[in-house]
């Protein structure tokens, strides 16, 4: 775990004041810390939402993500005497909800013991010798995409996408693109290096697209 | 003084950090640069902005209001003084099997 007790008390930066005027999550974690129980729950109210995107991206089961919940926050306050504030608490609870899914996928069997050592098979764009793109790579569907959207066909050809990448790749794009966690975040959650998650997220964005171009060039059924 | 990007494989690998704005100033000219005589690379750039915009709007998930009920009363039988009644009035309680007994709100 990233923050972990020291021997020396650090000195830290005061904490940027929030727009809503809301107490910050220092401030929550240290009335927390001091067994007051309403301000852990504010925590939770705030982090909850990107808490459970988090664990059912990572665990694709509703089922599961609300077990990889329950077992984060509570996780999490048992802990919490151990944490420093080195670290932003949310980028704390994170890697321990993230912590949770990753055991329970290991437990089912349906995780790899890394997420960076997967064998790679993904589609992208094609280009020539020299570098330049392939006509196949560059027809312009962007400005069709509303239209087919309307129809709920678009939306299972994206799902079908999404699913077909590996796994990996699928959770750093649904997190980055979906969700909207940063790339510190993901990169902490998921104990991989930013440029990592940088290029996971690129080669996924890539493969995307060329299953949205073949779904916009196919003929209509 | 960066160099100029004549192809468009190395238009598409800086992509990503274009579009997010986290490419160097200079790469970023460079790359408008090579968009502005490059008409396929104006367009791989549309529609890799426009799967990010589909994706999102497919895929967007919100987390059930029964899911912060349970989470709530779940968190209410182990954390001391954890209020447990802020948003179970409109929600379905919903048991799991690592909460073997909720309370009722």
């Amino acid at each position: 775990m990233a923050d972990t007790p020291q021997t020396q008390q650090h000195e830290l930066a005061p904490e940027e004041p929030r727009s809503d005027g809301q107490p910050g999550d220092r401030e929550l974690v240290e009335r927390a810390q001091k067994g007051d129980g309403a301000a852990f729950a504010q925590l939770v109210d705030r982090h909850q939402r990107q808490l459970y995107r988090l664990a059912l991206r990572m665990t694709g089961s509703e089922a599961d993500a609300q077990e990889v919940l329950q077992e984060a926050f509570l996780n999490a306050y048992q802990k919490l005497p151990l944490f420093r504030g080195e670290a932003q608490f949310s980028s704390w609870l994170y890697r321990i909800a993230a912590n949770s899914a990753l055991m329970r996928l290991r437990r089912k069997r349906r995780a790899p013991d890394t997420l960076s050592d997967q064998p790679l098979e993904l589609s992208g764009p094609r280009f020539s010798a020299e570098g330049y793109l392939e006509p196949t790579s560059s027809s312009d569907w962007s400005q069709r995409a509303d239209e087919k959207m309307m129809s709920g066909e678009l939306g299972n050809a994206i799902n079908k996408a999404v699913q077909e990448l590996p796994a990996d790749y699928r959770t750093v794009f649904l997190l980055k693109d979906v969700d909207g966690l940063s790339n510190e975040d993901i990169a902490n959650a998921l104990d991989l290096t930013v440029p990592a998650v940088k290029s996971r997220l690129h080669r996924a964005r890539l493969a995307l697209r060329e299953k949205l171009g073949e779904f916009f060039d196919s003929p209509p059924r | 003084m960066t160099s100029p990007i004549q192809h468009c494989k190395e238009c598409v690998d800086l992509l990503g950090e274009y579009i997010e704005g986290t490419l160097s100033p200079e790469r970023a000219k460079a790359l408008e640069d090579h968009l502005s005589f490059c008409p396929p690379c104006i367009t791989f750039v549309r529609t890799y902005r426009a799967t990010r915009r589909l994706c999102r709007s497919a895929l967007a998930a919100e987390m059930p209001g029964e899911l912060m009920s349970s989470l709530s009363l779940f968190l209410g039988k182990h954390v001391p003084g954890f209020p447990c009644s802020k948003s179970d009035t409109t929600a379905v309680v919903v048991e799991t099997a690592a909460d073997t007994g909720p309370k009722k709100a």
